[in-house]
C-alpha cells in the first residue's frame, strides 16, 4: 500500500502554512520549548521521545500528594463506539490518579458529547453543576462570559502558557481573562477510499487538491458507480456539521466573521460574502445539483457517515485519524469473510490534507477540549475544592496524559507531550497520524464568543437547510443567516 | 401491519448478533454471515466494565419504575374514585386541570422541575425521577381509571352497603375486584412510561451508580462512531420486561381497552 504523497503536498501549501502558524502564533512563542513556526511532520518526529516526564512530581508540586479533598467532574468520555485504544487510557487515567492523589475523593461522569452541553447549562440554572467540567473547545467562552468560570491559566497548575497552542488559549480568553486550560488540540483530515477512486476512472493515490474538485470527483464518482462521492454533514444541532463545513468556507475565503484572518475582531460579518456563498454553491452543487452526497446528508453526523464509507458507500470524508483505528478494532472483532472484507476496507483507507480554496488557502477546524474549574456559587453544595481540582487539571494536562488522553483520535493539548516516549510510541503505531498532525498549523479557532456554540450549532446548520432544500436560494440563505449572526451578536437574540 | 410493527424489532435482534463490521455493511447482511453473541456476553458479563454498568443500568430502571407504578396506582385508585363517585365544588375544573401538565411537551418543565428538585435536595436521587414521571402519569392513570369506575354500576355498591359494608368495604371488595383490569392497564402504563423516559433522567442524574438504562444505552453513541451491534443488543435487553408484562398481563389489558366499549 502506498501513502499519499503528504511531502508534496506539504510544499505546494508552504506559503499558506507559514500564513496559517504566524495566525496561530503569539507574541510569546519564542518562550514555548515546542517551536511551532517549525511545525511539520518531520519537525514532529524530530521531537518525539526526547524527553521524560513525571506527572506526579509535577503535580505533587501544585496540590500535595497527600492531600484530602473531594472533588466532582464531569467530562466528555469516551465509549463502546470509541477505539478500545482510547477507552483503555481513559480507564488508566482514572486509576493513576486516584492512586497519585489516595485521599481525594473522586467522583466523576462521563457525558456524550451531544448531551454535555445541555446537561451542563441545565445544572448552572439550579446551581448544581460539578466543581470541574470538560468542555468541548466551543463552550468556554459561553460560560466565561456568564461568569460561571474561575480564572485558571496553565500557570495556576504548574505549565506555561506558551507550551499551549495560541489558538485553543484563545478560546479559554474572555475578556483579557483566561478561564480555562486546554486539554487536547485536534485538526482533521480528508480521508478517501483508494478502490473507489480507481474504479470510478481517478488516481486512487491522490485527493482533490480543491474543493472545487472535491465537487468534480463526488460527481464522477457518484456518475460512475452510483454511490455517494461525498460525506457531507449538514444535520442541526449538532457539532460535526461546522466541523466539516467550515473548512470549506474558510478555503474558498469566507467567515463568519474574520475569524480565519491573522488577527480577528470578530466586528465584520461576512457569512454573506461573495466567498461564503461560493462555499456554499459548493455544498448546494454536490446536494441539489448533482446529487452526489448522500440523501439523508441533512439528518447525518459523522456517525453516520461512517459506516457508509466502511461499507464502500461513500468515496471521501472529512474526519480524525481515530477512524482508521476504529477500522483496525472492527476488523479485529470480525471473523471469517468478514475480517476479510474489512481488511480490504483497511487497505484502501488513505489520508491527506483538507482540499484547499480557489486560491490555494487551505483551513480546518482548531477544535478540541478545554479544562475548566467553576465558581462555588454554581455548584451542587456551594463549595469548591480548589486544591482537589487543580490536582486534577494537572493530571490531565500533564505532557504524559494530554497525549494519553488524545492517543488515537487527537493531539495533546500540553505542547510537551509531543517531547514524550508515548508520542514517539504513537506515530509508529498509529498509521496516517502525520497527517492529521501536519493540519494543526492550518487550525482555524472557532471565533472566541459566548454566542459561537449557537452561530455553529444553529445558525450554520440551518444556512446549510435553507440551501440545501430548496427553502431558500444559495444567496437568500447566506443573507438569511448572516443577519441571523449580526441580530445575535447585537443582543437581538435568535 | 403485523410485519410492519415487527419489523425493527427483527432488524434490531438480527443486527444485535453481527459484528460490528458486518453490521455496517451495505448492501444490508439480512442474516448475519458470521453471527455472534459477543454483544450479549458482553453486556451480560458482571466481570465487564460495560456488564456492570448495563446491569447496575437495569436495576436502576427497574427501581424507578416499580416505584412510579406502585405510588401512581396507589394515587390514581382513590382518585379516580373519588372522581368517579363523589360531587364537590370545582370537580369538573380539577378533573381537566390534572391533564394541564400533559398538554405540554416535557422539555418545558425541565429546569423548574430540576431547580425544584434542587430545592428538595433530590438531584442526583432516585426519588427525583419517581416524583418527576408521577406528574405526567398520574394525570392519565387518573382519567384512564376513572372511566372504568364510571361504567361499574353503582347499585353494586348500594347493594353492599345495604348488606351492612362501609364504604370502604364496599370499594374494597367490590369495586376493586371489577376494577382489576383497569388497575393493571394503570400499572403497564405507568410502568413503560417510567422504563423509557430519558430527558429528566439524563438531566437529574448525575452519578454513573445511579443512571437508567435509557441514558446508558447513549454510551452505545460516540462522538464519530456508533457500536450498532452493542446498541442494539442492549436496546433488546431493554424491551424484554416490558415484552414480559405484555404477555403476562395482555388479557387484562385488553379488557381495560373495551371495557368502556359497551354502555353497562
Amino acid at each position: 500500500m502506498r501513502k499519499p504523497s503528504l511531502g508534496r503536498a506539504l510544499v505546494h501549501g508552504a506559503a499558506i502554512t507559514a500564513l496559517a502558524v504566524s495566525t496561530m502564533m503569539s507574541t510569546s512563542v519564542l518562550a514555548q520549548s515546542v517551536d511551532i513556526s517549525q511545525w511539520s511532520p518531520e519537525y514532529v518526529r524530530s521531537i518525539a521521545g526526547t524527553e521524560e516526564f513525571d506527572t506526579a512530581e509535577q503535580c505533587g508540586a501544585v496540590t500535595p500528594l497527600d492531600y484530602q479533598g473531594k472533588l466532582t467532574f464531569w467530562y466528555q468520555g469516551v465509549f463502546e463506539g470509541d477505539p478500545d485504544l482510547l477507552r483503555q487510557y481513559y480507564k488508566d487515567f482514572f486509576v493513576a490518579f486516584r492512586e497519585t492523589y489516595p485521599n481525594i475523593e473522586l467522583q466523576e461522569q462521563a457525558l456524550t458529547y451531544n448531551d454535555l452541553l445541555d446537561k451542563f447549562r441545565t445544572a448552572l440554572l439550579g446551581n448544581a453543576g460539578p466543581m470541574m467540567v470538560r468542555l468541548q473547545i466551543l463552550g468556554g467562552v459561553e460560560f466565561a462570559s456568564k461568569g460561571y468560570l474561575q480564572e485558571l491559566s496553565p500557570e495556576d497548575v504548574g505549565w506555561k502558557s506558551e507550551d499551549f497552542w495560541p489558538g485553543a488559549m484563545k478560546s479559554v480568553m474572555w475578556e483579557g481573562k483566561t478561564y480555562g486550560i486546554p486539554t487536547n488540540n485536534e485538526t482533521m483530515g480528508f480521508i478517501w477510499n483508494a478502490d473507489i477512486f480507481e474504479r470510478a476512472g481517478l488516481d486512487p493515490e491522490k485527493p482533490p487538491a480543491t474543493w472545487d474538485e472535491v465537487v468534480a470527483y463526488s460527481k464522477q464518482i457518484h456518475d460512475t458507480l452510483g454511490i455517494a462521492g461525498y460525506g457531507l454533514v449538514a444535520r442541526k444541532n449538532a457539532g460535526n456539521t461546522p466541523y466539516r463545513f467550515m473548512p470549506q468556507l474558510w478555503a474558498y475565503g469566507g467567515g463568519v466573521f474574520d475569524e480565519a484572518d491573522p488577527n480577528p475582531t470578530y466586528e465584520e460579518v461576512r457569512l454573506d460574502s461573495p466567498e461564503s456563498k461560493a462555499a456554499l454553491q459548493a455544498s448546494y452543487d454536490m446536494y441539489v445539483r448533482d446529487k452526489s452526497v448522500p440523501v439523508s446528508a441533512l439528518t447525518n453526523q459523522q456517525a453516520d457517515n461512517q459506516p457508509l464509507f466502511l461499507a464502500g458507500q461513500v468515496a471521501m470524508m472529512v474526519s480524525h485519524p481515530s477512524d482508521y483505528d476504529v477500522m483496525l478494532d472492527l476488523q479485529a472483532k470480525a471473523t471469517g469473510a468478514d475480517k476479510e472484507k474489512a481488511q480490504t476496507v483497511i487497505d484502501n483507507m488513505r489520508y491527506g490534507l483538507i482540499p484547499t480554496g480557489p486560491d490555494g488557502r487551505r483551513a480546518v477546524v482548531f477544535g478540541g477540549s478545554n479544562i475548566h474549574i467553576l465558581k462555588p456559587e454554581y455548584v451542587d453544595g456551594g463549595v469548591v475544592d480548589e486544591a482537589a481540582a487543580k490536582a486534577m487539571t494537572c493530571f490531565w494536562t500533564s505532557p504524559e496524559w494530554s497525549l494519553k488522553m488524545a492517543y488515537a483520535g487527537s493531539n495533546p493539548g500540553n505542547l510537551n507531550g509531543f517531547k514524550t516516549s508515548w508520542m514517539k510510541e504513537r506515530l509508529e503505531n498509529i498509521e496516517f497520524l502525520d497527517v492529521t498532525t501536519a493540519m494543526l498549523p492550518y487550525g482555524v479557532p472557532f471565533p472566541a464568543l459566548p454566542v459561537t456554540p449557537e452561530i455553529m450549532n444553529i445558525i450554520i446548520p440551518d444556512m446549510l437547510q435553507n440551501a440545501l432544500t430548496g427553502a431558500m436560494t444559495v444567496d437568500e440563505a447566506a443573507d438569511d443567516a448572516a443577519q441571523k449572526v449580526r441580530d445575535l451578536t447585537g443582543g437581538g437574540g435568535l | 401491519m403485523l410485519v410492519y410493527t415487527a419489523l425493527p424489532m427483527i432488524w434490531m435482534l438480527l443486527t444485535s448478533i453481527k459484528s460490528g463490521f458486518a453490521a455496517m455493511q451495505f448492501p444490508p447482511q439480512w442474516w448475519p454471515s458470521e453471527p455472534t453473541l459477543a454483544s450479549y456476553q458482553k453486556l451480560l458479563d458482571p466481570q465487564n466494565s460495560v456488564g456492570q454498568d448495563f446491569l447496575r443500568f437495569f436495576w436502576n430502571s427497574l427501581f424507578v419504575s416499580v416505584c412510579t407504578t406502585i405510588m401512581a396506582v396507589v394515587v390514581a385508585v382513590p382518585a379516580a374514585y373519588a372522581f368517579s363517585r363523589f360531587s364537590f365544588p370545582g370537580r369538573k375544573f380539577l378533573f381537566f386541570a390534572v391533564l394541564l401538565r400533559n398538554m405540554f411537551p416535557a422539555v418545558i418543565f425541565l429546569v423548574p422541575l430540576f431547580i425544584l428538585m434542587r430545592v428538595l435536595g433530590l438531584v442526583n436521587t432516585h426519588g427525583s425521577l419517581i416524583l418527576t414521571y408521577l406528574t405526567f402519569g398520574l394525570p392519565l392513570a387518573i382519567w384512564l381509571l376513572k372511566g372504568f369506575y364510571d361504567n361499574i354500576p353503582v347499585q353494586l355498591e348500594q347493594a353492599a352497603r345495604i348488606d351492612g359494608a362501609t364504604r370502604f368495604q364496599a370499594f374494597l371488595l367490590i369495586v376493586m375486584p371489577l376494577s382489576a383490569p383497569g388497575i393493571i392497564a394503570t400499572a403497564i402504563y405507568s410502568f413503560i412510561g417510567a422504563w423509557n423516559e430519558y430527558i429528566y433522567a439524563a438531566t437529574f442524574l448525575t452519578r454513573n451508580d445511579q443512571l437508567t438504562l435509557p441514558v446508558g444505552i447513549q454510551r452505545f453513541f460516540s462522538e464519530n462512531t456508533t457500536d450498532f451491534p452493542g446498541l442494539m443488543a442492549a436496546s433488546f435487553m431493554m424491551s424484554v420486561p416490558v415484552v414480559v408484562l405484555f404477555l403476562v398481563l395482555q388479557k387484562y389489558f385488553v379488557r381495560a381497552l373495551t371495557e368502556g366499549a359497551v354502555k353497562h
